[in-house]
């Protein structure tokens, strides 16, 4: 009669084995950064089953420019993204920015997770796969194909939190992009840094750094201006439901090949952009387990 | 053989005259309360369900502790509430050593004893033997809204679904369901703490069956009370108790982490940090919900784009000196060591 009560027993076995977790002597590390992205580039962090993120983002001209542009505020390129979380571990996004027209997606998945007690495992592991479609019309009027506005990005992200203040993250980077310049690569390898410190419960410092090989960056010579490896540092306030981030840096692209790749501004020439990232919280769907 | 009859006859008649009227239930341990009283001519209440089905109760188990559960037809329903499961504000098990009274202390040790949360609504446990829910403060402030909850179980679990715990209203099936698991926490009369002779009082023929309901129902509440009240007037100087910081902890573990745990049903996480216990102490005085009086007493409400809340603590859930025992735990968590 009750065809589907052999999903009752595997339900309780589950909500059995999750009062085990709960009261296991196992602690795992939460909030590692604060939200998904520690200033431009991802953190370890996914959002939770169910949860709807909306993200907008904002890079200013360099405060270079002066008075007269307001320091930058007068040039703004902005993103628009949604994140979703599929589940605890496994999350989605996708986003537009005005920056060259960029269409991006993502797909992200929490491999592990730093823990204590009965199960040590020392850092958090996050895969990170993107992709970018650049729909900016060239100014020569050549049309590319669909392939040729692709490009791709992989990331292992790996952090560890060192206590309630600070933490930090390594993100080894494979940055693809079908069509470059002639003095460009098609393929880079960076490494990224990353590091957060809480100053109270709810505001924090940020920083992160791409070490771009100097090699595959153009020194300006060719076709492509000259590229510089991305920095930026930023505060981060967490309110209810909301996290603004704003920062300083030298990159004006908020997706992986602008920042990773073709960062054209200088620290040391005061090409600094003024940015922001403001995230809201949605809770869409009920969680399995919580 | 006729003489045999006769005697035989006349002890089966002295025998019935014995049986006191109206009882007829042998008393145990196990005996359910609900059903002793029915025997001795207390009426069915609305929420009383005939032999509930073991599907029945575990597909309310679920419901309370999953917010969902495999339906009837073999689908997997819908979550009631997106925020929050029944179990994030209440506990399935008994949470007072003495069920006559209200007695925070002797709860939050019962408690910290037996690792029960420390929670703002009641247990769930002898849920169907209560007469009244949603009472006192709660029917004065709320006025319509709980009206019928007061009175009504089936209510108060639709009144918490859609109001409480920002969700759905329950199916028919899903009602049942719950009130099918209600029915198997009820009491029984081992829960009761009774003496010999009372229990030689409701097994004999001394009491007359409305005496011996209300000797039962004199050993719990029938309800469970509710007292609003409001912060200190001076939060810097708090309540005038003094706080043990041990059973502030107790508290803070039990009450404040249950919801404010990592992935909880709160996004802000309370763990054992000095950030946190600092954050909390310093927002003590403020006249905002970022203060432990504020919250606590008050809570917080719903909001459009945002149906995350915390419910707040009556009186009777906790009690003026535990907040101060909380407020020694946060000012001095080194202390409840």
């Amino acid at each position: 009669m009750y065809k589907h009560l052999f999903m009752r027993p595997i339900l309780l076995i589950l909500l059995t084995l999750w009062t085990s977790v709960v009261f296991s002597q196992t602690e795992y590390a939460y909030e590692t950064f604060d939200d998904t992205r520690v200033v431009n580039g991802h953190s370890v962090e996914t959002n939770l089953e169910g949860v709807l993120t909306f993200i907008i983002s904002h890079r200013f001209g360099t405060l270079n420019l002066g008075a007269y542009e307001v320091w930058g505020l007068d040039n703004a390129t902005m993103r628009m993204g949604l994140d979703y979380g599929l589940t605890n571990n496994l999350m989605i996004g996708i986003g537009r920015s005005t920056f060259e027209k960029t269409a991006d997606g993502y797909l992200k998945y929490r491999l592990l997770a730093q823990s204590s007690g009965d199960r040590t495992v020392p850092v958090t592991i996050t895969l990170l796969g993107t992709t970018a479609l650049k729909t900016l019309k060239r100014f020569d009027g050549i049309d590319l194909s669909l392939q040729q506005k692709l490009s791709y990005t992989s990331q292992v992200l790996i952090s560890r939190k060192f206590g309630p203040r600070f933490s930090a993250q390594l993100m080894p980077t494979y940055l693809h992009r079908n069509l470059v310049e002639d003095d460009e690569q098609n393929d880079i390898l960076s490494l990224g840094f990353a590091g957060q410190y809480q100053l109270s419960k709810n505001w924090s410092l940020s920083m992160e750094y791409y070490a771009t090989p100097g090699s595959a960056l153009p020194d300006g010579s060719g076709a492509s201006p000259e590229y510089s490896q991305s920095m930026a540092l930023g505060v981060q306030i967490d309110t209810k439901g909301h996290v603004f981030q704003l920062h300083f840096g030298n990159s004006r692209g908020m997706i992986e090949k602008f920042f990773v790749a073709e960062t054209d501004g200088k620290w040391q020439k005061g090409d600094i952009h003024f940015g922001f990232n403001i995230t809201r919280d949605f809770t869409v769907k009920g969680r399995r387990v919580r | 053989m006729k003489k045999h009859l006769t005697i035989f006859g006349s002890l089966l008649i002295f025998s019935i005259a014995m049986i006191p009227a109206g009882f007829q239930r042998s008393l145990d341990a196990s005996t359910p309360i609900a059903a002793l009283l029915f025997d001795l001519g207390e009426a069915k209440p609305e929420h009383f369900i005939e032999a509930p089905t073991t599907e029945a109760i575990l597909r309310g188990e679920e419901i309370v502790k999953l917010g969902r559960t495999i339906a009837p037809n073999g689908s997997q329903s819908s979550y009631v509430s997106k925020y929050y499961t029944c179990t994030s504000c209440h506990n399935v098990v008994r949470e007072d050593p003495d069920l006559t009274v209200v007695n925070q202390d002797a709860r939050l040790e019962y408690a910290m004893t037996n690792n029960i949360p420390y929670l703002q609504g009641s247990t769930f446990w002898g849920m169907v033997n209560r007469e009244t829910w949603y009472n006192d403060d709660y029917v004065l402030k709320y006025g319509d809204l709980v009206r019928k909850a007061e009175k009504s179980l089936k209510e108060s679990v639709h009144l918490c679904a859609t109001v409480c715990a920002q969700g759905r209203p329950l199916e028919d099936w899903e009602m049942k369901s719950v009130l099918a698991y209600f029915w198997s926490l009820q009491m029984q009369i081992g829960d009761l703490n009774l003496s010999d002779s009372e229990k030689k009082q409701l097994a004999g023929t001394t009491l007359t069956n409305e005496e011996k309901i209300a000797l039962v129902k004199s050993r719990y509440l029938q309800k469970s009370p509710a007292t609003f009240v409001n912060p200190p007037d001076n939060k810097k100087k708090g309540y005038p108790y003094e706080g043990d910081p041990k059973l502030g902890k107790g508290i803070y573990e039990l009450g404040c982490q249950h919801c404010h745990r990592p992935e909880g049903e709160s996004d802000v996480v309370f763990d054992n940090s000095s950030l946190t216990y600092k954050w909390l102490k310093k927002h003590i005085p403020d006249n905002s919900e970022l203060s432990i009086y504020e919250i606590i007493r008050k809570g917080t409400y719903a909001e459009y784009g945002h149906k995350e809340y915390m419910p707040h603590y009556t009186l009777e859930k906790m009690s003026d000196r535990q907040l101060e025992h909380l407020r020694a735990f946060i000012e001095h968590p080194e202390d409840a060591n």
